[in-house]
């Protein structure tokens, strides 16, 4: 393991692991844990945040907020974490005729430094919408392409003051088409769901429930899915079916169905 | 390995109930899927057994989320036994573990007595399935579950019940959320079983002090892994003393000298839970540990470990 400090709590931490350098694509996560002791007693999950599969490794950016990415950081230069992966199922390819519009929240940015170097050949350049609290909260922003890059903090220190989703909709006013990509706190990817089933943009949404294994067998990270076609609710895997879902799929907390289902419901208008 | 190797590595095999297991480490129910999940990553021969995750009738969707909380050394959870249900599981899982590389017991629940039976009848004769585990102590379903397991005539019921609806090998799975496991060893004995399984998570809560509210969506849930093991040693112990029939131990096992507790306390296989979701492969690991273990106090076979607790209280 080799750690780079960006301020604050946020770190990027690089692992040799010649299987997920190789095979990761934007989206998948690893499941990792800082030795064998009881304490904490769970692996992590973590977004892959960038690959080099000519040395072998892969990079992930985490925020230090309690015990289980406390012990990680606490690894010594060198040292060895029990990792597995890559897992899950990837952001899916965008259409050709769509421009990605990508928005992360806080460390929800990590898996779009990948998706972003995927993107680049494309037909349509991306543009990423990153907020935060702070500029001290955007800490990849440097890493981004000036030009794809729109940055927004509560307090003002970087791009402009307020939610990342006042100039997503701002630009969207302007250009309503494209396809959604979202990794972020619960309340912004539900936003953004929202403003993707108006417009009727394809939307996905990383989502980061508490996970126990990562392969589909504590059922611990289980999301509350409802499709226009299976409108009895179901409980699918962020690990194995996720953690990227189609946003109007997933009943939202406080919701009674999802956007989809509840677009079914709603009488043909003439 | 070579020949002289074969022929001093330790036997890790064990007899169970009529069954014969390669070695003593079974997957504990709830904490491997219906194995299939799990065989893309663990090899399934390095197992003993498995036990799958519990099925009921029909299929159930389980508890809201949060369903998982850490506690120290330990984990909380409210998965609420979310299932494909029996038939969908003999049709279309159960195939695909037909010589999967070991023995498969498969975890029954029912909301009624009746359907413990019903769902043991559909398991009954299908091809791939070396035993029941009854499941008497999910704490995290409002019916069936724990109810069962902390009532000792309830607990009779239902052992009789699938008792009569099979010939394969019955498991009770008991409750550790009793004053006395050996009564409710003593009941499932009497009622028929083949052999016990001790312990299942403890009843527990955990509650986030910033909101306020219970960490787990279903308030309570049941707890696992390192932090409970002593109270699953002793009470494992305790039901190994009660009866005659053979014990499985269980409750936060993740090395061999974990295992061992059990073993020398008088549980004739182990479980491993929690300790699947952290390392998958572990099987191996423990294996590798027992034979050590056997290889220094210069003995052949696990079995003669068993039940050699000196100096009882």
């Amino acid at each position: 393991m080799q750690r780079e400090s960006l301020g604050g709590a946020y770190r990027i931490l690089t692992f040799r692991h010649p299987e997920v350098a190789r095979a990761a694509r934007p989206g998948q996560f690893v499941m990792i844990k800082a030795g064998r002791s009881a304490e904490p007693p769970l692996r992590r999950p973590f977004s892959v945040m960038s690959t080099d599969a000519e040395a072998g490794t892969f990079s992930l950016f985490i925020k230090v907020v309690g015990p289980g990415t406390a012990a990680l950081d606490a690894l010594p230069s060198g040292g060895e974490a029990e990792c597995l992966g890559p897992l899950g199922r990837p952001f899916p390819v965008p259409a050709p005729d769509r421009q990605p519009l990508l928005v992360a929240g806080g460390y929800g940015v990590a898996p779009f430094l990948m998706l972003c170097r995927r993107l680049r050949g494309g037909a349509r350049p991306p543009r990423l919408f990153y907020g935060g609290r702070t500029a001290a909260d955007l800490p990849l922003a440097g890493r981004f392409d000036p030009e794809l890059l729109v940055p927004a903090t509560e307090d003002g220190s970087l791009g402009e003051r307020g939610r990342v989703t006042a100039p997503l909709e701002r630009h969207l006013d302007r250009e309503p088409s494209g396809e959604l990509f979202a990794c972020g706190p619960e309340p912004m990817l539900h936003a953004v769901a929202r403003i993707g089933a108006r417009l009727g943009l394809p939307t996905w949404v990383s989502l980061d429930p508490w996970m126990g294994c990562g392969f589909g067998t504590c059922l611990g990270c289980v999301v509350r899915t409802q499709t226009a076609q299976e409108p009895a609710p179901k409980h699918r895997c962020a690990c194995t079916e996720g953690p990227v879902f189609d946003a109007s799929c997933v009943v939202w907390p406080g919701e009674e169905r999802s956007l989809a289902a509840e677009r079914a419901r709603e009488p043909v208008r003439q | 390995m070579t020949a002289a190797a074969i022929r001093t590595a330790p036997d890790l095999g064990v007899e169970l109930a009529g069954l014969k297991l390669r070695n003593p480490l079974i997957a504990a129910s709830g904490t491997f899927g219906y194995g299939v999940e799990v065989a893309e990553i663990v090899d399934l021969s390095t197992l003993g057994g498995l036990v799958s995750k519990g099925l009921f009738l029909e299929p159930r969707q389980g508890c809201p989320t949060p369903r998982l909380a850490e506690t120290p050394s330990g984990l909380l959870n409210a998965i609420g036994l979310q299932g494909v249900g029996i038939h969908h599981f003999v049709e279309v899982v159960l195939p695909r573990l037909v010589d999967c590389g070991t023995l498969v017991l498969v975890n029954v629940c029912g909301d009624t007595v009746e359907e413990y039976a019903e769902v043991t009848r559909v398991l009954d004769g299908r091809p791939g399935v070396a035993g029941v585990e009854i499941n008497i102590s999910c704490p995290n379903v409002r019916q069936g579950g724990m109810v069962f397991g902390t009532d000792p005539r309830m607990t009779h019921a239902v052992v009789a019940a699938v008792r009569g609806a099979t010939k394969l090998p019955v498991i009770p799975k008991l409750s550790p959320n009793v004053t006395d496991i050996a009564v409710f060893a003593r009941a499932s004995a009497e009622a028929g079983a083949d052999a016990l399984s001790c312990i299942n998570t403890l009843l527990g809560m955990a509650i986030d002090v910033e909101t306020r509210r219970p960490k787990l969506a279903f308030g309570t849930g049941g707890l696992s892994g390192p932090a409970i093991r002593p109270v699953a040693v002793r009470m494992a112990w305790q039901a190994a003393r009660a009866v005659e029939i053979p014990v499985i131990g269980i409750g936060g096992i993740a090395s061999g000298a974990d295992a061992l507790e059990f073993l020398i306390a008088g549980c004739r296989a182990v479980q491993v839970g929690t300790a699947n979701f952290v390392e998958p492969g572990i099987y191996t690991r423990i294996a590798q540990e027992l034979r050590e273990y056997l290889r220094r106090h210069g003995l052949e076979r696990i079995e003669q470990v068993i039940g050699t607790l000196e100096s009882e209280a």
